[in-house]
């Protein structure tokens, strides 16, 4: 187990004018559990709690209550061990706009304890392995988001940490980078390196981590394998467009063959195992009742719909 | 830690050379102080000599780039609390302290050789100083550059706001010279002035300057000034190591 976690905890208080006080309960009660070579997601919308949860398991921000275990030492009573063990990309990258990339990572190399030779060795590996060899000594504002962000996760290597935590690592990248990134993370596992990354992207989650957790308002409301996850709604989801959604969901509720029935304005998503067969009998059942449809569609659950099934919102709204 | 200290210098230091120009401009202020505003003070020194002027007002053109400069290192430091490079030292085996401690360092390194810069340029314009009271003055310099830049840091890291910083900087240091003789000294002005200047650190770094400009090594404010930012620094140094603790909120 990299990553062991007991009812963290961590509650802000922020000013508000004057003597007033407000308590923000950034996270409320998460248990995480993270086996060895795993990369293992936090899904969850912003404002989440996921920022804050990384935080603390990197020993940056400090629990308010609850306890970590990070690569078999304590959070808050070992944090200088668990430091030596662990590879931290923050959102924001870190990298030092002012100077040449490579200046971040000898720097970096230099502070976890390696001689001027080994630092340039490593510098050297980690730029040739993340293809940055020949923008090394460019200044770090002339890069692109792209590969500011690779030279972030080159510098969080820098140690060759057991485990490695990447907050929102492809947020603000374009559809080509986020590919890339995907195939740097998959070839960490293969490394042998335990990864622990942050998302809002559902297709993130689903495409890149072995097993995750959801985490809504500093809370899990769920935990599992993708595939686990999106069993535990149903294996198909039928989106149907029409007039009258109460009378359609009412009629499609009573359908054995339907899991469960939800009702948007305009929109009725029904859940079922067998999408292929079920639609005909749906279509039929609706005809029959003389609703009209203006659309239909037939997609495999995604991790959407068991973030809908628990907090009983779309992932895209909950922002 | 000593090492971790070397190597934030070594990183500040390399990163300067790749530009090293910005310290020039620094030291202009001073500089045109010295050509343009001290010939003008030769009525209010008796005698009126060149020498004389320069001896007074060298020390407190000095004082101007330990404060003014130092005041404005933490300003880098502001967009470090936001583009992570904090959050990422401070989870790194980094001792933490040599995060600043490194900076500051570097920052007493530029001050020291502006302010040689600037005895150079007033040497050449007549003055004359022993080598003893130079290395004091610029010890003196040091100490006082070191304290307005850990206090820099620590505003920095406390306010994290480029705004509001650089309004804080200009509401204090603008008194604090005025109040400190830092052009003229305040034995020339009212007695409530001389009273007041009595609370303000740096007017024994401007007086202690002066006296050691003087050649005058038994002068009382010497020690005290020495003592005074000695004390000052060692406590804007600790508030502003427990500031960059205080980010992770």
């Amino acid at each position: 187990m990299i990553i062991e976690a007991h009812d963290l905890r961590k509650t802000f208080h922020a000013k508000r004018g004057r003597g007033k006080k407000e308590e923000v309960e950034a996270v409320r009660g998460i248990d995480l559990q993270v086996e060895r070579g795993e990369v293992f997601a936090v899904l969850g919308p912003n404002g989440a709690g996921k920022t804050t949860t990384v935080r603390m398991l990197a020993t940056f921000t400090v629990p308010t209550s609850g306890s970590a275990r990070v690569a078999g030492f304590d959070v808050a009573r070992e944090a200088a061990k668990v430091r030596e063990n662990i590879g931290y990309v923050s959102q924001a990258g870190g990298v030092d706009d002012t100077a040449p990339g490579i200046e971040s990572l000898l720097l970096a190399a230099r502070i976890s304890g390696m001689s001027r030779r080994q630092a340039q060795a490593r510098a050297d590996e980690l730029l040739a392995a993340f293809s940055l060899t020949e923008i090394a000594n460019r200044p770090a504002k002339t890069l692109s988001g792209g590969q500011k962000r690779r030279f972030a996760i080159a510098v969080g290597l820098v140690n060759a940490p057991p485990l490695i935590f990447l907050d929102e690592p492809t947020t603000g990248l374009d559809p080509q980078n986020r590919a890339n990134l995907w195939d740097e993370v998959r070839k960490l596992r293969e490394q042998g390196t335990s990864v622990l990354l942050t998302t809002h992207y559902l297709d993130e989650a689903d495409a890149l981590c072995d097993r995750l957790v959801i985490v809504d308002h500093g809370k899990i409301v769920a935990r599992g394998t993708p595939e686990e996850l999106k069993k535990e709604v149903a294996g198909d989801v039928v989106t149907l467009r029409l007039e009258d959604t109460d009378a359609a969901r009412e009629l499609l509720a009573a359908q054995p063959y339907v899991k469960e029935v939800r009702a948007e304005p305009g929109t009725v998503r029904a859940y079922l195992d067998d999408g292929e067969h079920g639609l005909m009998h749906m279509l039929r059942t609706l005809e029959e009742n003389g609703l009209g449809i203006r659309s239909v569609s037939l997609e495999r659950a995604t991790l959407d719909d068991v973030f809908l099934k628990h907090t009983g919102r779309s992932l895209r709204d909950a922002a | 830690m000593f090492r971790h200290t070397m190597l934030f210098l070594g990183y500040e230091l390399r990163k300067l050379f790749a530009n090293p120009v910005w310290p020039l401009f620094g030291i202009m202020q001073p500089v045109l102080y010295l050509v343009f505003f001290a010939p003008l003070l030769r009525s209010t020194v008796p005698g009126g000599k060149m020498t004389d002027v320069l001896a007074m007002f060298t020390p407190g053109s000095m004082m101007m780039i330990a404060l003014f400069g130092s005041m404005f290192a933490g300003f880098g430091m502001i967009n470090e609390t936001r583009n992570g490079m904090l959050e990422r030292l401070a989870v790194s085996q980094a001792w933490r302290p040599a995060i600043i401690l490194g900076r500051l360092v570097k920052d007493v390194i530029v001050l020291v050789l502006q302010a040689i810069l600037v005895i150079g340029i007033a040497a050449l314009m007549g003055l004359r100083i022993g080598l003893t009271e130079m290395v004091l003055v610029l010890l003196l310099m040091a100490a006082t550059g070191l304290f307005a830049a850990s206090l820099s840091y620590g505003l920095a890291l406390t306010l994290r706001d480029e705004n509001g910083m650089s309004q804080l900087v200009q509401f204090f240091a603008m008194p604090l010279t005025l109040i400190a003789g830092l052009f003229l000294p305040v034995s020339l002005g009212p007695q409530w002035l001389q009273t007041l200047a009595k609370f303000n650190p740096l007017y024994y770094a401007v007086e202690a300057g002066r006296s050691l400009f003087r050649g005058d090594l038994s002068a009382g404010t010497i020690p005290v000034a020495f003592a005074l930012f000695a004390a000052l620094t060692a406590l804007t140094l600790v508030w502003s190591v427990r500031s960059l603790r205080n980010l992770a909120g």
